[in-house]
């Protein structure tokens, strides 16, 4: 279903009258993947991952250690 | 692609928030965090405080594990973490003005439209989880992470939604929604058992109690600054995206 949409868009948007929901779960999967590297970046306790990002996480508030 | 052009734009506009955040970070913050560091061997032995044991008390790293020599080493992967960060915030962000700048056509987005969606996020993401876990500079007691990360993910998740229900309600059942602002204060966040700089002497206890100080005022004005950046390039990103209607 998906790749049908995206294959519409290619061709011209104005053609891709279905082409909605495909949006829509892109603008979802967009939002997903910042949730993501939020929670990589300023939640995982991983002493390497914690120890790199150390200074970002108590400078913006992420609850350390 | 409308994925691809989002992706695309938060990378830009992640890297200037994330590189303009260093800057300031520079100024106050960091050299906080290592005064604050420099402290931590000071502590009066583990023995006489064995009761706080278990809640994280000292600015520990695992023994053996790896960290970023002093220096550039640690400036270039705090430059790089404030870049992922920014990165992060912004493909959270991008969508959501997308979606709201559908409804309202092209005049919505302005730069006064910035201001707003940067204010948004910082009241969301630093405000409200501030209130009840003030930024902490090293060193400092507080309760388990888990507890923490917890109630700061439920105090960023009720303020959004709270900001969204009086945002974009149409009936005037929408300010019911202030209620969840207040929701996360009333049930309250985690607090350690004990003070925050117990187990150090006297005249170090103090000198960190003013650092704490410091502290906030410089990571309220340094997170000003970066949700600041995130609103207007943003807005000059969602500009660019265009629309999203079909």
């Amino acid at each position: 279903m998906t790749m049908q949409h995206s294959v519409s868009t290619d061709l011209g948007e104005s053609i891709a009258v279905s082409a909605l929901p495909s949006k829509a779960l892109q603008l979802a999967f967009s939002l997903f993947l910042g949730a993501v590297i939020l929670y990589g970046i300023g939640f995982i306790e991983t002493s390497t991952v914690h120890n790199a990002a150390h200074d970002m996480r108590h400078s913006q508030g992420f609850p350390c250690h | 692609m409308l994925f691809r052009r989002i992706v695309l734009y938060a990378l830009l506009v992640g890297a200037s928030a994330g590189l303009l955040l260093t800057v300031v970070q520079l100024w106050q913050v960091i050299p906080i965090i290592h005064s604050a560091e420099r402290f931590e061997g000071e502590k009066v032995p583990a023995g006489v405080h064995g009761h706080v044991g278990h809640q994280h008390a000292e600015h520990e790293h695992s023994a053996g594990a790896w960290e970023p020599a002093a220096g550039a080493e640690r400036t270039g992967f705090t430059v790089m973490s404030n870049v992922l960060m920014a990165v992060g915030f912004a493909l959270v962000l991008l969508p959501v003005m997308l979606v709201s700048s559908k409804t309202g056509g092209e005049s919505k987005v302005n730069w006064s439209k910035g201001l707003f969606w940067g204010a948004a996020g910082y009241a969301v993401f630093y405000l409200a989880p501030s209130l009840g876990l003030p930024p902490e500079v090293p060193g400092a007691v507080a309760a388990p992470l888990e507890a923490r990360q917890l109630w700061w993910l439920f105090a960023v998740t009720c303020t959004a939604a709270g900001l969204a229900g009086v945002a974009f309600g149409k009936t005037p059942w929408r300010w019911a929604a202030l209620g969840l602002l207040v929701l996360p204060h009333i049930v309250g966040a985690p607090r350690p058992l004990t003070a925050a700089f117990s187990g150090h002497p006297a005249a170090v206890t103090a000198e960190l109690a003013r650092l704490a100080e410091q502290f906030i005022g410089a990571t309220a004005v340094a997170n000003g600054v970066l949700w600041l950046t995130l609103g207007l390039a943003s807005i000059w990103a969602v500009r660019r995206i265009g629309s999203v209607s079909t």
